[in-house]
């Protein structure tokens, strides 16, 4: 029987639903006020939440972990690149504090039908699955086992035949259903293709260790969020994306090439991680390239510039379609491309995209699959470069056979399980596309992430504008550490407005930018909002996914990085990691 | 299209010169060979700036404003004044990257720091010039804005690169043979706007 809860209807987003799954009698929604948690949204929700609430030490997968969604904090407005979703948790593939985000349609959708946050509570007893309805009536749970174990792809079509196109999806794959720790929640682009995923840190598996396959928001009825002051709020919107459209990473690099605009410059400064870390560069990056990539696409009749929810003006997405001009795939991003091609030898973009498809599809982290099946022929289970072999064992997972379940729980589980030494995680999480013996600063934030290796956990480059610890000398190496810090801090911040990190190309080098962005800000809330407010919420949130991990039983001596970014030299530049653990601790004395 | 056999050997001596007259629809045709880099004859032991505006003729505020990203033999560049362009260095050409890594290896950005170790190291032997060849590579925005540049000023492929490059325009092999094996190649293209 479906559990309704209710409450009054509005464009404010000015509450909160709870859906306890393991009620007695059944899932029991409760809909109240956001109380301490007020003005929060996207990571600053998430996070403050999970470490108030959520046990350190419980099991992450257990009734006591939960799963909270929270759109951003600008979410739902016409603010353009608002669309950005977070979902935190305690991770089951790392231990610690997750916030996992996204782009796609539900942040926009949720937001407009006024709730702050969703938090999944609890779990339910016995082997029914359930479906989420969340519309402007209120918030229906209903038993659905004719979804199990399908895959988003037929899941999302099959859940379209009911619901309609008008509507967002939020969804797991089987491995969400069998508790994969590298599961991802989908959520639906504007075409409702399930593309876009909240991938880092085993998401998923919690979804699925609450019984949850689906969440359909419908706003329909339901209007934008309104700003305080509107005509301001306009006004900065319309120079804000301005400055966007003038800028040449956010205006041109991106929209033409997509993120993976990056393999050759990666490649070129010999920071592309090859053959599990064995490289710093892969004879095959031209193939893999962003420019190789957007003329194939534009060739076979797909696209290379498209948005991952409307009202994004970078649109740094795109359309892959395969030989026959099908469609295949969204276009692979960058660290999806190296993780199942250069880091595993493979130098071919079709084989890339089929396996990016396949990850979506199950629902998996790209990253975190593409770097354990590199450790997997590294274990010498296939060679590398295989292609065949590479989707065979990402069918493995598909299929939920025990390689399969093994490969599907990441990179540390399967180099533990197959005895292989070089396992490039940190608290467990593979590190992305960056070798940090080239780029030694995002060592510093892999290492000392709360999220595990995260290379956009510093990745908010607006540092310097928003004067975030004062300025640091960019030539002087003690800076790294400063920079790490500040970088960390200016992430955590933009990550609760909702807004895309992409952003901050464009707020770095354009004052005015930044200055529209806080114009957003405060016009929407009837406030005058400066940098020190940024900071000052950036910290707040690092402090307490910080102090969540310290009670989880995590130490300065987790933030380091495996030892063989010490022991072995890459080339071209023959270099170690060599940051000093002491100088790895400093990064959170603020 | 067509093509024609020059005696240029004034400008690379013992090389025989290829020259392509093309449509502007082709010069994406290009693109993969300039991503993978190409071999350039240039007046080395030159400064980096130098050669790209000299040289290459590239209008010194496209150099500053548009070529944000530069490395010289994989190395990440932030001084062209004080960069020396030897024989076979390898110059690649970029336009703002994303992430941070992209803005990292920005020349002269904020997070230079962050490249520690890698950074080209300015300064080392002074400048002074003499006939040789650089590899130079165009990435993203530069390919399509730079390449009429490079191709029309000439490039030294071998003999075997012309011929499939050749191919893939559906144009007639040269039939020619050369004592080094290489063929100068230039390449003009009609109807092509001059962003300069």
């Amino acid at each position: 029987m479906p559990v309704t809860g209710q409450r009054e209807r509005g464009t404010r987003m000015d509450k909160i639903a709870r859906i306890d799954m393991g009620a007695a009698g059944g899932p029991k929604v409760t809909v109240g006020d956001l109380g301490e948690y007020a003005g929060l949204g996207g990571r600053a929700m998430t996070s403050l939440m999970v470490a108030a609430e959520v046990h350190p030490l419980a099991h992450a997968l257990g009734a006591e972990n939960k799963l909270v969604i929270s759109p951003g904090m600008l979410s739902g407005t016409t603010g353009s690149m608002t669309g950005r979703l977070s979902v935190g948790c305690k991770s089951p593939l790392t231990g610690t504090i997750k916030e996992s985000n996204a782009g796609g349609q539900a942040a926009q959708v949720l937001a407009r039908l006024g709730y702050a946050a969703v938090v999944l509570e609890g779990k339910p007893e016995g082997d029914d699955l359930y479906k989420i309805l969340i519309n402007k009536d209120g918030i229906q749970v209903i038993v659905d086992n004719s979804l199990k174990l399908m895959d988003n792809y037929p899941l999302v079509e099959k859940l379209r035949g009911e619901y309609g196109d008008k509507v967002a999806y939020m969804t797991i794959g089987s491995a969400g259903e069998r508790k994969l720790l590298a599961a991802s929640i989908a959520c639906t682009d504007p075409e409702l293709r399930p593309t876009r995923h909240c991938g880092r840190g085993g998401v998923g598996a919690v979804m699925g260790a609450k019984r949850v396959k689906a969440i359909i928001i419908d706003d329909a009825g339901m209007k934008m969020r309104p700003p305080k002051e509107p005509e301001k709020y306009r006004d900065a919107n319309r120079k804000f994306v301005e400055g966007l459209r003038k800028h040449p990473v956010t205006g041109e690099g991106l929209p033409a090439y997509g993120t993976n605009i990056l393999t050759n410059v990666l490649n070129e400064a010999g920071g592309y991680p090859s053959y599990n870390f064995k490289g710093g560069q892969f004879a095959g990056s031209n193939n893999l390239s962003g420019e190789t990539q957007a003329a194939l696409e534009i060739e076979r009749g797909g696209t290379a510039t498209h948005g991952c929810h409307r009202g994004c003006v970078i649109q740094c997405s795109g359309v892959y379609n395969d030989k026959d001009g099908h469609y295949l795939t969204k276009q692979p991003e960058y660290e999806t491309v190296w993780a199942h091609g250069g880091h595993c030898g493979i130098d071919d973009l079709d084989t890339v995209a089929h396996l990016d498809f396949l990850d979506d599809n199950i629902g998996v982290d790209t990253i975190e699959i593409g770097v354990t099946i590199g450790i997997a022929m590294d274990a010498g289970i296939i060679e590398f470069g295989d292609k065949e072999g590479a989707i065979r064992l990402v069918e493995e997972i598909q299929k939920g056979t025990p390689l399969g379940r093994v490969l599907g729980s990441g990179a540390a589980i399967t180099g533990k399980v197959f005895g292989v030494e070089r396992v490039p995680v940190v608290k467990d999480q593979a590190l992305s596309a960056y070798d940090p013996r080239a780029i030694q600063g995002i060592g510093v934030t892999y290492a000392t992430s709360t999220q595990g290796a995260d290379h956009t956990a510093g990745y908010a480059i607006a540092t310097n504008i928003l004067k975030v610890g004062g300025d640091v000398d960019p030539l002087k190496t003690e800076g790294q550490i400063e920079l790490s810090r500040n970088l960390q801090i200016a992430t955590a911040a933009i990550d609760s407005t909702g807004m895309c990190l992409f952003i901050a190309f464009a707020i770095m080098d354009q004052p005015e930018t930044f200055q529209a962005l806080l114009d957003m800000l405060g016009s929407f809330h009837g406030i005058t909002m400066t940098g020190d407010d940024v900071v000052a919420l950036g910290k707040k949130v690092l402090s307490a996914e910080r102090d969540f991990n310290t009670r989880a039983g995590f130490t300065k001596h987790h933030d380091r990085l495996p030892r063989f970014f010490y022991n072995e030299p890459i080339a071209p530049h023959n270099q170690t990691f060599m940051m000093k653990d002491e100088e790895l601790d400093e990064v959170f004395n603020w | 299209m067509q093509h024609t056999i020059l005696d240029q050997s004034d400008v690379v001596p013992g090389l025989e010169a290829v020259a392509l007259h093309l449509d502007s629809d082709q010069l994406s045709s290009f693109f993969p060979l300039l991503q993978k880099g190409v071999t350039v004859p240039a007046m080395v032991g030159c400064t980096l700036r130098s050669l790209l505006s000299d040289q290459l003729a590239i209008p010194g505020d496209y150099v500053t404003e548009r070529i944000t990203t530069i490395f010289l033999d994989n190395r990440p560049v932030d001084d062209l004044d004080r960069t020396i362009v030897r024989d076979r260095s390898r110059v690649t050409l970029s336009a703002a990257m994303p992430g941070l890594v992209g803005a990292t290896v920005r020349r002269g950005g904020f997070y230079a720091a962050l490249r520690q170790g890698i950074s080209h190291v300015a300064g080392s032997g002074a400048a002074s010039g003499e006939s040789g060849m650089v590899r130079l590579k165009l990435f993203n925005l530069m390919l399509a804005e730079l390449g009429p540049l490079i191709l029309a000023r000439g490039l030294i492929l071998e003999q075997g690169e012309l011929e499939l490059l050749l191919k893939s325009l559906s144009c007639k092999p040269v039939g020619t043979s050369t004592n080094t094996g290489q063929v100068l190649l230039t390449v003009l293209f009609s109807e092509l706007e001059d962003i300069f």
